[in-house]
């Protein structure tokens, strides 16, 4: 029973073809570049004209959504034409351009004030092109969390927008920050601080708004990781004697323990995207390796038995789970519900990479390679550097929308 | 019914009653552990301070409970008591990815399990720590397993199981900074913090 529906995730997610690639080909009319990696169509946008700062911060930043979704690359021709103008205004701009390919058009009239609006605005005409012209869903209006350590007990949680614009520091509190993660609804973000000397899960807004403590109890508390549906929360406590796996109701404040490892260590917790299993991490066998628990029945299940550690599993809405491996070092791996005897590894920009998370496309991935932050393309577009800032990044988590 | 009776009961109990898990409510309803470093640590009941921890910050939900109603409590030491800052113990080791104690190890957590049983006002919080390698997230685990290996052989050695709490830096609180195997070796330890109650 079990088996089946963690299975028919995986089955589902390719009859609905939520994997890019094949059915994406069929649907784009207009292949007319090969890159190493994905077919894409080029975009010119020689003809948008755009004269003042915030006009040439939308171009910039449409620029980089459009190679970023991996449907597109931006050239002086292309068979996608982008035309019209993008004049400041205000604070920020005032749009009025036609996007034409293949005889087909649409119109895009946009008054922003702001910088943020101008990038907010790109990322919506981006995410339109690639809705339109590619079928796909795009990326460029999702966020990425992610941590910047700077030293012993010294960190802040961040956020970005998906093409690395817009760095923001939410906390600044200046000590340790552990797993940042999106609640489905797009706006919360929850992750372990100690900020009072121990370590509990917080609630914070994507504005730095507020912050409330989920689970401030005795022992270890963090990993919270909320459910599709908002209405759940799976967390790693260890008020009972040493951490365990449980599930939080948001609603009614009860809590229910999913594993019994006495001498084991759970960690890690992640949601399957129909809210019926939950992939964690446990050394119950000796090292770091994923399992799956049905949340119904509490029947666990070993994914992996490749390398010697797998850890950081982010299950993805394509049912697929991303992980990193440990082989010679660590590697980013992706594999579907029924286990590793069928993964495959994402290669990165060299040396160990971890910490992978899915993009809402299901075909990116943000991971922390070497004290940065990669995006890593599932279809074999080469690596791109989330952000050039200095410092010590990592644990990135992208949303879910 | 039968619970907010219990409830009321165990509240009154514990007035008299130092560590245990619910606070003591006041004339103007809100709640006020006998333990409190200062007024400030008190919850109104109303949703905004968790009613069964000395946690001292807004908390998401009202209360959390397991599957039999009762509620978990925070209490923390770290909370609601002042640190010892005078006696210092030595940090015991571990090897990698392990968190069993090397027998060179015992005599430290002995003279730990010494102070403990020879004064009855300290009480104490063992930490958990890792070498930089693997997992972040991991390691938190880790780390905690770690604190509650130490946490039991006091236990065995005759210390109160509720004079004992745990946390664990994981990997984010390193002793030496940087990379190497000497640097590994001397981050993966347990730590000793007194408190006095």
């Amino acid at each position: 029973m079990f088996r089946n529906f963690c299975l028919s995730i995986a089955v589902l997610a390719l009859l609905s073809g939520a994997f890019p690639g094949e059915e994406a080909l069929a649907a784009s009319p207009l292949i007319t570049v090969v890159k190493p990696g994905a077919k894409k169509d080029a975009v010119s946008l020689a003809r948008l004209s755009a004269t003042g700062p915030n006009g040439r911060l939308f171009v910039q930043t449409l620029t980089r959504d459009l190679e970023l979704s991996g449907w597109f690359t931006v050239a002086q021709n292309g068979s996608v034409n982008v035309s019209g103008t993008v004049a400041d205004a205000g604070g920020g701009i005032q749009t009025r351009c036609d996007v034409a390919w293949g005889g087909k058009r649409f119109g895009w009239a946009r008054v922003s004030s702001g910088q943020t609006e101008v990038r907010r605005q790109a990322h919506q005409l981006a995410d339109e092109m690639v809705k339109q012209i590619a079928g796909k869903k795009g990326i460029a209006q999702s966020k990425i969390t992610f941590v910047n350590r700077r030293g012993a007990n010294r960190a802040d949680v961040y956020v970005c927008d998906a093409n690395g614009m817009g760095v923001l520091q939410l906390t600044r509190d200046n000590v340790a920050a552990v797993g940042p993660r999106w609640a489905p609804n797009g706006h919360d973000i929850y992750y372990t601080s100690f900020l009072h000397g121990y370590p509990a899960i917080y609630r914070i807004n994507q504005t730095g708004g507020y912050r409330k403590a989920l689970a401030p109890f005795r022992g270890l508390n963090t990993g919270a990781d909320i459910s599709p549906d908002g209405s759940r929360a799976a967390l790693i406590l260890s008020y009972q004697g040493n951490p365990e796996l449980y599930v939080l109701s948001l609603s009614s404040g009860r809590i229910r323990r999913l594993t019994n490892t006495p001498h084991g260590a759970e960690a890690s917790p992640c949601w399957s995207p129909d809210g019926r299993c939950i992939a964690y991490v446990s050394d119950a066998t000796g090292k770091p390796q994923i399992y799956v628990v049905d949340v119904a029945s509490g029947q666990s299940r070993r994914l992996t038995y490749k390398g010697t550690e797998n850890v950081n599993p982010d299950w993805g809405p394509n049912g697929q789970i991303a992980y990193a491996t440990k082989r010679s070092g660590y590697e980013v791996a992706i594999m579907s519900a029924s286990g590793d005897s069928s993964s495959r590894i994402i290669p990165g920009p060299g040396g160990e990479c971890e910490h992978p998370s899915w993009a809402p496309d299901g075909r990116h991935l943000v991971c922390s390679c070497r004290s940065a932050l990669y995006l890593l393309d599932v279809e074999g577009d080469p690596p791109v550097k989330l952000f050039n800032i200095p410092g010590n990044w990592l644990s990135p988590d992208w949303s879910d929308k | 019914m039968q619970i907010s009776k219990l409830m009321m009961v165990n509240a009154a109990l514990m007035c008299a009653l130092v560590f245990t898990d619910t606070g003591c409510k006041n004339a103007d309803g809100s709640w006020r552990w006998p333990w409190s470093k200062d007024r400030s640590v008190l919850g109104t009941g109303d949703g905004v301070n968790d009613v069964g921890s000395g946690f001292s910050g807004a908390t998401d939900l009202n209360r959390i409970t397991d599957e039999m109603g009762n509620v978990i409590s925070g209490a923390r030491f770290e909370d609601v008591l002042q640190p010892v800052t005078d006696i210092r113990f030595n940090p015991v080791y571990f090897g990698f990815d392990s968190y069993s104690i090397p027998p060179q190890e015992m005599p430290k957590i002995n003279a730990v399990a010494q102070d403990l049983l020879q004064n009855n006002n300290h009480v104490l919080v063992v930490e958990g720590h890792c070498d930089e390698r693997g997992s972040n997230e991991y390691n938190l685990s880790l780390g905690e397993n770690r604190a509650q290996t130490i946490r039991s052989i006091l236990v065995n050695l005759g210390v109160a199981a509720d004079r004992i709490q745990t946390r664990s830096y994981g990997e984010e609180k390193p002793a030496v900074i940087g990379s190497g195997e000497e640097t590994w070796r001397l981050n993966r330890r347990g730590e000793f913090a007194l408190y006095q109650r």
